[in-house]
């Protein structure tokens, strides 16, 4: 323990982690003996100035709540681990060189379906992984948030729909998401989508042309791409998406509402101070187990931030790795616990018809008539989206899937002009044996690295199976030849999960931890199921209602 | 239009060609690469592995995939996860190759760099079923180990600009913006598809 961290006003580093019951702690103060860190507050020399939030990662989760808390008025400081880009100038239409976007750090996948990280389930820099998320932004349904009052298992949310749906609104407003008005699926409106859908690409044209010979309704899809021109405040004038559709590779020219060209501009217009390459390793407590500093690494020189209040906003992997690494908000026992990850087998097949698959927006289309289909042998459901893909990563979806090589392998990647795919995203049930854990291996910075655990239940393997009939089946009435299904699973989600109760739940409903009273935790961790439909939305929408909700709290307070 | 045709042109942004630049003049430098990680001999065991994983007869000075994997285990880069019952990346290579050698003799009691090319494949045959013969493969699981190693050299032979213009690809010459993206549209700038089903054949017939 180094002497400097002693010598703050009563501090307990996260070698000795704070006792969380009151009790407990009372009787083990009055045993404490003399020498320890407690009883010998000392003077510091000009300590650093106290700020009122720290938020920790600004990806979906951390960037709107910033923007907020700034627009509040408060002293913000933003902790990213990675680089602040400049896409216009830094991206190359190129996947290989794009590689920096994703956490490249090691993960340890362990289970029966270990679950691919790096480019698949990460991201890392201003932006986080929405600097290469596919801007897909379909809202969950109202079904998805109490799938357990329907079917006896998973989880409730504490929250319902309306709870979320103003967020939702704001969030598709503020980005400028395209998609359709009205949307098929879910309840009315009040509100329309910001612009009209993105153009449909070749895949969405073929999904919709086989879709429509089975009798399954499909739609152009919401997007977090912008269709036309969008004013933004804090950004200005955006630029309409140019069909490039390297949207996993980084947007160039700011027509993806990733963070760096949406919240985080608002967040630094009033006022947000942003802080890159700032890799968080403790945070510190006072006896009375509140957070009153972090401590972090930029560029190789360790910090220490004094703070009010701390989000966490590292995403499912960081944020159960940060608290455990602490000891941290876990009386529940839940770090960690209750992983899930979106059922996403793709299944892909070969055209007729030129399809030149990566121009355009990847997921132009959509149907949610799968949501609860009506011969479901599982819990739950899922949604279809046509897909677009990039030459190399489909080269390796081939090369993991299909695991051919040599001249077949040559010759099958002949065709990348007529291919197109079909994926789903669907739900995902926790299960005791998904986990995330800390091991005994160490990465390049010196930390242990999270392993995660997955094997696929049979609730997902009945949901795959549906699936993977259903997207052959449209392959099928669209003309495909040589369909073959990639199995996959995309985002870790639910290791830090939200409840009702700290005896089940690290965070309650407003993603503040029970027990840690100025911790926040704002990422797809604290979902406490899947859902149906990609997190980013939600996130967000999550991300500002976390934030009103703190407000609402400070202002209590003032009074 | 072909790699070589768009590259001077104002279809690609500076970052983007400068990367591909970049990524041309590695390659040319790679026939006289010398290893930072690898022994020499496992160098050559690697690039024979890959001659086979992806032959390339028709080109008279092939992409030679080996010296990306030495770079980045030197370098000690990764891409962000591994599976679990794999050792790590630099261990998992050294071993695996080893085993590739086991296999070779099991099966030809000969180096697999010395065998026919009909040979070689059979012994990357054996890899790929999952249960090939060899010590090593007593602990390394080899169905894990020809994943990674094939995803890896799939990956580092796509990236390059030849083998995009082999599969018709010419995505990375964006600007301006795309607007031809539907069903059988093209831009001028795109390369035709030619009748038999996949790309026009930019090199003549094999030896």
């Amino acid at each position: 323990m180094p002497d400097e961290e002693i010598a703050e006003e009563g501090i307990l580093t996260p070698i000795q982690p704070a006792v969380q019951d009151p009790l407990l702690r009372e009787l083990l103060a009055d045993q404490a003996p003399l020498d320890t860190p407690l009883a010998q507050p000392q003077p510091t020399p000009t300590p650093p100035e106290t700020v009122d939030c720290v938020v920790i990662g600004l990806g979906a989760g951390g960037s709107p709540l910033l923007a907020r808390l700034a627009q509040a008025g408060l002293k913000v400081v933003a902790l990213e681990a990675g680089p602040w880009h400049n896409p216009e100038k830094d991206f190359a239409t190129d996947e290989a060189a794009q590689d920096f976007l994703f956490w490249n750090d090691e993960r340890l996948a362990a289970g029966k379906d270990p679950l691919a990280m790096g480019r698949n389930n990460s991201g890392t820099g201003v932006g986080g992984s929405t600097l290469h998320y596919t801007a897909y932004t379909p809202r969950p349904l109202p079904d998805d948030l109490h799938l357990k009052r329907d079917f006896g298992q998973g989880e409730d949310w504490p929250l319902t729909y309306d709870d979320l749906a103003p967020y939702f609104e704001e969030v598709e407003q503020f980005l400028g998401v395209s998609g359709p008005t009205p949307y098929p699926w879910g309840p009315a409106r009040p509100k329309g989508y910001a612009l009209p859908p993105l153009p449909l690409n070749s895949a969405a044209q073929l999904m919709l042309r086989g879709a429509e010979k089975i009798g399954i309704r499909t739609s152009p899809a919401a997007n977090a791409a912008l269709s036309g021109r969008y004013y933004q405040e804090g950004v200005g004038w955006r630029e309409a998406c140019t069909n490039r559709g390297f949207c996993q590779a980084g947007c160039s020219n700011g027509a993806k509402s990733s963070m760096d060209v949406t919240y985080i501009p608002l967040a630094v217009k009033y006022g947000a101070d942003i802080r890159p390459h700032s890799f968080v390793t403790e945070i510190e407590r006072d006896a009375r187990g509140y957070v009153v500093a972090v401590v972090y690494t930029q560029n190789g020189t360790p910090h220490r931030l004094p703070c009010r209040n701390l989000f966490l906003c590292g995403g499912s992997v960081e944020t159960p790795r940060l608290l455990l690494l602490n000891e941290l908000a876990n009386t529940s026992g839940q770090v960690g616990r209750n992983l899930m990850a979106h059922t996403g087998v793709q299944v892909w097949g070969t055209f007729a018809d030129e399809v030149r698959p990566n121009k355009g927006i990847p997921g132009g289309l959509i149907s949610q008539d799968t949501h609860r289909p009506a011969d479901a042998d599982f819990v739950g459901g899922y949604l279809l989206q046509s897909i677009g893909v990039m030459p190399v990563t489909f080269a390796g979806q081939v090369a993991r899937g299909r695991k051919l090589w040599g001249q077949p392998l040559r010759d099958y990647m002949r065709q990348y002009n007529r291919i197109a795919g079909i994926n789903i995203l669907g739900d995902c049930l926790p299960h005791a044996d998904n986990f995330l854990e800390i091991s005994d291996e160490l990465d390049g910075r010196q930390l242990p690295k999270p392993r995660l655990h997955f094997t696929a239940q049979e609730n997902e393997l009945r949901m795959n199976a549906h699936a993977e009939r259903t997207m052959r089946r449209i392959w099928e009435a669209a003309g495909a030849t040589d369909i073959w299904a990639f199995g996959r699973y995309a985002h870790v989600i639910g290791t830090a999960r939200m409840g009702l109760s700290g005896d089940d739940a690290v965070v309650d409903r407003d993603g503040r931890a029970f027990d840690v009273p100025n911790l926040y935790i704002c990422d797809n961790s604290t979902f406490p199921s899947a859902l149906s439909v990609n997190p980013a939305l939600t996130i967000m929408a999550l991300s500002l209602r976390t934030a009103d909700k703190f407000l609402e709290r400070e202002r209590r307070r003032d009074k | 239009m072909t790699f070589k045709e768009l590259l001077p042109t104002d279809h690609l942004s500076a970052a983007t060609r400068a990367t591909l630049v970049q990524r041309l003049a590695e390659a040319e430098r790679a026939p006289a690469y010398e290893p930072q990680f690898f022994a020499p001999e496992t160098l050559r065991l690697l690039e024979a592995v890959a001659a086979r994983v992806f032959p390339q007869p028709e080109r008279p000075v092939p992409i030679l995939l080996a010296p990306a994997v030495d770079r980045r285990l030197a370098e000690g880069r990764a891409d962000g996860w591994r599976y679990d019952a794999l050792p790590p990346d630099r261990e998992a290579y050294k071993l695996g190759l080893g085993g590739i050698q086991q296999i070779a003799q099991a099966l030809f009691r000969a180096d697999f760099e010395t065998l026919a090319p009909e040979k070689q494949d059979a012994v990357i045959e054996a890899l790929a079923s999952g249960n090939p013969p060899g010590e090593v493969w007593q602990t390394l699981p080899a169905d894990r180990f020809f994943e990674e190693i094939l995803a890896e050299l799939t990956s580092t032979y796509y990236a390059h600009p030849w083998a995009q213009d082999e599969i018709g690809y010419t995505g990375y010459a964006d600007l301006p913006a795309w607007t031809r993206i539907g069903l059988n549209e093209k831009e001028p700038r795109e390369q035709p598809l030619d009748t038999s089903g996949g790309a026009l054949s930019l090199v003549p017939t094999a030896l």
